[in-house]
């Protein structure tokens, strides 16, 4: 036989890209399997069901009955976010520019003398003397006398010394230590427009600037004068890492003022006024105020300040968004076995050897699996995660649960967050099925790296300290993009998942980001130097 | 392009075990090439290395002169069938090619078109994990004609097949040859190959001992022997001999010669008068040459490999 | 299959004709699947990894664990020490999912059928080869964890003195707590060995395996919000009630008591074995 013959041309030609090619191969792979498909769809279902008829479906009982009725009408500040506004105010209108200053002498307090006790009561029963760390007593520049209004105020602290707050969120430290007769506090606001500024002076004649507050809805005629106010303690059940619920005692503060000096005061007498009925703490007929040789003293209780998650600082029960996301672990799981196989089953039936013979470039193969289960997840995570956050809002209202408001682009970055912590999970399950070529073994070990940690970090198996590193390490760090409400150091509350993390939302998903970019190189190289 | 596979040289060692050892051969246009050899001869890693799945220790192998992770396309140029039961069952067959045709930027359309080829049209719509091996095997040539490529590889396409598929096989690749395509068919068994190859590659523990057409390896294998059945045996023994040629008594009424054409045993025998039933010039099939060939080439077998080539 | 071809002097009643048309009995499908477990490259590895990552874990964990004094802070020493099975339990659950879906994938699974055709014989000498092989490194790993606790946690100054109790095998309820997590180790691998046997797919199984182990808790952990469920998940869910064999103080605090727990979760392992029992039955292989 001789090669007379003329050689054969193909007849196929090709437009597209090859990136583009391989990416919509990998693309009609995925979807041509139906157990994949159903998977992802259940996926989805399990994430959304979980979050939302289990989490969800114990109704809380109140005084005025069952679900929607008992949920409480919550104060927002400027800002949006939920807040405690309770206190006793011992106020005079200011028209316009002015200031105020204070000298206190004295903060003490009282405490119910049983954990758990006090809430809602309204007599002195069982009171025991004692300062809560965050009782607050001192000077404040507010809009109006309505919850929820901006405000600026200098103020003696239980434990943390003299602060300036304002608008519920800030808080900046002034003079540190505890007030007495012997070592007062000097305290001064003064106003300009909507210009706040806080002073404090141990001696009263050199006075060190606290800080500067913008108050944009603070124009025409404003109260200033002095508050007295004091949080409910909370005592966590377990002491451990994350959420364990706790009890709340009730508790009342009492601030002496020497040397009021108001300029700028056009009535020149004080109206005392118990904004919000000191919350759920005590309301009883140790509060008020009296005045006496030339001192003011005044009695509160409550808060002023934002409310924090796990019901830590509110008599009534909160949720966060994030609070409907507990799904998203079973969702992972099932997304985490889908994406493992997207490569492993190709090992197993022999398949990458048709897959690479019809695309040579490793690399770029690697590429384009990791665009479509990075595609796939994200887009199922975050329907998922819109579903669950907006259907179970609505849901946990229904159940007279407050859900904690949150901006529009922190709900936004909490669902796409979730997605996309499906998606990278996925992209690390991909890469590690392409070092190990195993499904079991991959399987297992995504799921050691991302679950396992948040069991070990949260379940009181270590301690806080530990279980806080845990959290910043391991990929499981990038279960912070779920975090919708900031932790305050001002506020005593619980602070551990699943509503607060170590590290700040995207950092941690840069943690897990990490770990799959690692991965992902690892892959990349091995298959490319590997036979298969 | 060149419508060419070209091996070089190719090296490749596997742990302990050497799978290549300088394998070298070259496939033409226009001719179906088998490649042959027992179990372990290093036929799959040879085709595994030419679709760039396994990297040679040393050597180098071309399709139309470029190697394959440099094709820009590379089912268009060469189209193979390593394992036909590399599948994933819960996929149809048509799925199947549809994300391979989606690889190289190819149309749905083609997929029905090789289907229609491959005799699978009414069936693609199956699962490809409840087909039969038979079926699998065309599903792979499916696979492998969706470029509409100039080259074919195709490792073992026989197995697994009823008669009926294997008669249809040998047309089809007689075919492809026919339209001007390089054709490589690996088969341990070379009865599968008589009828179908032009040229043979002969591997034998990782290298080539034989690479040459059909037709000269059978008459190699043959010799110029001649087979005469013939009453006067002794006869025509003694003017055999006197006239040069070999002669060897295998039966009471035959004899093998060799050192003479047949012509010449005819006029031989006319010229001394010796009477005699049949004269025929013996043919050696391909079995047989191949069984000659690899003898020493079995891999199970402790013997060194014999080196050289036929012609 | 010819049983005469098997060593005649181990197995007796093999070594005479009459003896093949005797069915194969548990015995031979016990050595067979010794046999294939033993030979197959990577148990000793998941083994090894068991021991290593157990004891690993715990003293981690134990490193980590500081407290003043047992009124500040309860603290359960033999628990603390115990935190390495957490992370021991997913690897008997791999080991347990390649034992039976490996076949499945590379249809070994009609070899063995064919050889011994009473599949409830097979998926019981695989069960029972699995818990030797779990026993035996879980036993190791235990004793390992409680070493290394009794060793770190006394270091950082969890001492009787400060009022908790010294790791010690001669304290009752640590005894417990030991026997009971490698206890705890064979149920996981048994309950894994039945949910891969009906889950087949080996990457599938890992996942339901893993999820039902590790989610359950978490979902418990965090239903603050709907306490009824919580507290049944807590009693009834296979780790959360497995695990409650570790608590040696405050038992009446616990949701459920320690042998009632391991009994919990030993009938979720029949159930799951059961069910894949009358499956393999069922089912073609």
């Amino acid at each position: 036989m001789t090669a007379a013959t003329t050689p054969y041309r193909t007849s196929q030609r090709s437009v597209s890209d090859s990136f583009a090619r391989l990416v919509h191969a990998e693309w009609t792979k995925f979807r041509t399997l139906r157990g994949w498909v159903l998977a992802v769809i259940a996926a989805v279902v399990l994430i959304d069901v979980f979050g939302l008829l289990v989490v969800n479906s114990g109704g809380i009982q109140c005084s005025q009955g069952s679900g929607a009725a008992c949920l409480p009408s919550v104060p927002t500040g400027p800002g949006g976010e939920a807040v405690n506004d309770s206190f006793y105010f011992v106020r005079q209108p200011l028209p316009g520019a002015g200031s105020l200053t204070v000298q206190v002498t004295s903060l003490t307090g009282m405490i119910s003398a049983q954990t758990g006790g006090f809430i809602g009561q309204h007599g002195p029963a069982g009171l025991t003397t004692g300062l809560v760390p965050w009782a607050k007593a001192g000077i404040i520049i507010a809009a109006s006398t309505r919850q929820g209004s901006a405000y600026a105020a200098m103020m003696v602290t239980g434990s943390h010394g003299v602060r300036m707050q304002y608008d519920y969120t800030s808080d900046i430290a002034g003079l540190p230590g505890a007030v007495s007769a012997a070592a007062p506090a000097w305290l001064r606001l003064v106003r300009s427009g909507d210009t706040i500024t806080g002073y404090d002076s141990a001696s009263g004649s050199r006075w060190t600037q606290i800080g500067v507050a913008h108050l944009p809805g603070l124009t025409g005629t404003v109260q200033a004068g002095l508050f007295a106010a004091s949080p409910l303690e909370f005592t966590p059940n377990f002491p451990s890492y994350g959420e364990s619920g706790g009890s709340l005692t009730g508790s009342l503060a009492t601030g002496v003022f020497d040397h009021v000096r108001l300029q700028g005061g056009v009535t020149g007498g004080w109206t005392g006024q118990n904004i919000g009925r000191g919350g759920a703490g005590y309301d009883g007929p140790l509060i008020g105020y009296r005045q006496a040789g030339g001192k003011l003293t005044v009695t509160g209780s409550g808060d002023i300040g934002p409310v924090v998650s796990g019901s830590a600082n509110t008599s009534y029960d909160t949720v966060t968004i994030a609070d409907h996301l507990l799904g998203v672990f079973i969702g992972l799981v099932i997304l985490v076995v889908i994406a493992a196989m997207f490569i492993t089953v190709e090992y197993r039936r022999g398949l990458i050897r048709t897959t690479l013979a019809a695309s040579p470039r490793r690399g770029r193969l690697l590429a384009a699996k990791a665009v479509i289960v990075g595609l796939v997840t994200f887009a199922a995570g975050s329907v998922a995660a819109a579903i669950a956050v907006i259907v179970g809002k609505v849901v946990s209202r229904g159940g007279g649960a407050y859900v904690l408001p949150v901006g529009a682009l922190t709900e936004v970055r909490v669902i796409l967050g979730v997605g996309a912590l499906l998606a990278v999970t996925a992209v690390l399950a991909l890469s590690i099925g392409t070092v190990l070529r195993r499904s079991v073994v991959t399987v297992a070990a995504v799921i050691i790296a991302l679950v396992l940690p948040y069991i070990l970090g949260v379940a009181g198996i270590l301690p806080a300290a530990a279980a806080q590193w845990v959290l910043r390490i391991t990929p499981a760090a990038a279960f912070a993009i779920e975090q919708s409400v900031p932790q305050y150091h001002q506020v005593i509350g619980q602070y551990g998942p699943p509503d607060y993390f170590p590290l700040a939302p995207w950092a941690g998903f840069a943690v897990l980001c990490g770990y799959a970019a690692a991965s992902l190189a690892l892959a990349a190289w091995l298959l490319r130097r590997r036979d298969v | 392009m060149e419508a060419t596979i070209e091996v070089a040289g190719l090296r490749k060692r596997f742990g302990s075990a050497l799978a290549l050892d300088g394998m070298t051969f070259t496939v033409q246009p226009g001719q179906v090439t088998g490649f042959v050899g027992p179990n372990g001869a290093g036929k799959t890693t040879t085709m595994r290395v030419i679709l760039g799945l396994d990297a040679p220790d040393a050597g180098r192998a071309l399709i139309g002169g470029q190697s394959y992770p440099k094709l820009r396309r590379p089912l268009s140029q060469i189209g193979a069938l390593l394992d036909a039961a590399a599948v994933q069952p819960g996929r149809t067959a048509r799925n199947h090619l549809l994300w391979l045709a989606h690889s190289q930027g190819m149309s749905r359309r083609r997929v029905d078109q090789v289907l229609e080829q491959a005799g699978l049209a009414s069936v693609a719509r199956r699962k490809a994990g409840g087909y039969s091996l038979g079926m699998r095997q065309r599903l792979g040539i499916a696979a492998a004609m969706l470029g509409d490529p100039p080259v074919l590889m195709l490792d073992e396409p026989f197995n697994g097949m009823d008669p009926e598929g294997i008669v249809w096989m040998r047309g089809f690749l007689r075919s492809l040859a026919a339209e001007g395509r390089a054709v490589l068919v690996s088969s341990h068994l070379m009865s599968e190959l008589q009828d179908t190859a032009d040229h043979l590659v002969v591997a034998g523990r990782g290298k080539v001992i034989a690479d040459a057409a059909v037709a000269d390896l059978i008459a190699a294998a043959s010799g110029d022997t001649v087979l005469l059945r013939t009453s006067g045996r002794v006869e025509a023994m003694t003017a055999l001999t006197h006239a040069g040629a070999t002669v060897a008594a295998t039966g009471k009424d035959t004899l093998t010669i060799s050192g003479l054409a047949a012509g010449q045993v005819v006029t031989l025998l006319n010229q001394a008068g010796i009477g005699f039933s049949e004269v025929a010039a013996h043919r050696a099939s391909l079995e047989q040459a191949y069984m000659d060939l690899t003898r020493d080439a079995v891999e199970f077998r402790a013997q060194p490999a014999q080196e050289g080539t036929v012609r | 299959m010819n049983l005469t071809t098997t060593t005649g002097s181990t197995l007796p009643r093999s070594a005479g004709p009459a003896a093949a048309a005797q069915a194969t009995g548990l015995p031979d499908a016990l050595r067979a699947e010794w046999t294939k477990l033993r030979t197959l490259p990577g148990t000793g590895w998941i083994l090894a990894t068991l021991g290593a990552l157990t004891i690993a874990v715990g003293a981690g964990t134990d490193s980590a664990t500081r407290c003043a004094t047992a009124v500040s802070c309860t603290l359960d020493t033999t628990k603390v020490s115990l935190t390495g099975i957490e992370a021991g339990q997913a690897v008997v659950a791999v080991l347990a999912v390649l034992i039976i879906t490996g076949e499945y994938s590379t249809g070994m699974i009609a070899a063995t059928f064919t050889a011994m055709p009473r599949r409830w014989v097979v998926l019981a000498a695989k069960a029972a080869v699995l818990t030797g092989m779990v026993l035996a490194a879980s036993t190791v790993a235990v004793a390992g964890s409680l070493t290394a606790g009794r060793i770190i946690l006394a270091a950082n100054g969890l001492i009787p003195a400060h009022g908790f109790a010294l790791v010690s095998v001669s304290h009752g309820p640590t005894v417990r707590a030991a026997v009971g997590s490698v206890l705890y180790l064979a149920l996981v691998g048994l309950f894994s060995l039945g949910v891969a046997t009906i889950v087949r797919d080996s990457a599938a199984a890992t996942g339901a395996v893993l999820g039902l182990l590790y989610v359950a808790p978490i979902v418990a952990l965090f239903l603050g919000s709907n306490p009824v469920w919580q507290h049944r998940l807590e009693r009834y869910s296979p780790v959360n009630a497995g695990l409650a064999i570790q608590n040696t103080i405050g038992l009446q605090h616990q949701p459920i008591g320690p042998w009632g727990g391991i009994g919990v979760l030993a009938v979720w392992a029949s159930a799951a074995l059961l069910i894949a029992g009358l499956q393999l039955r069922l089912r073609d292989a």
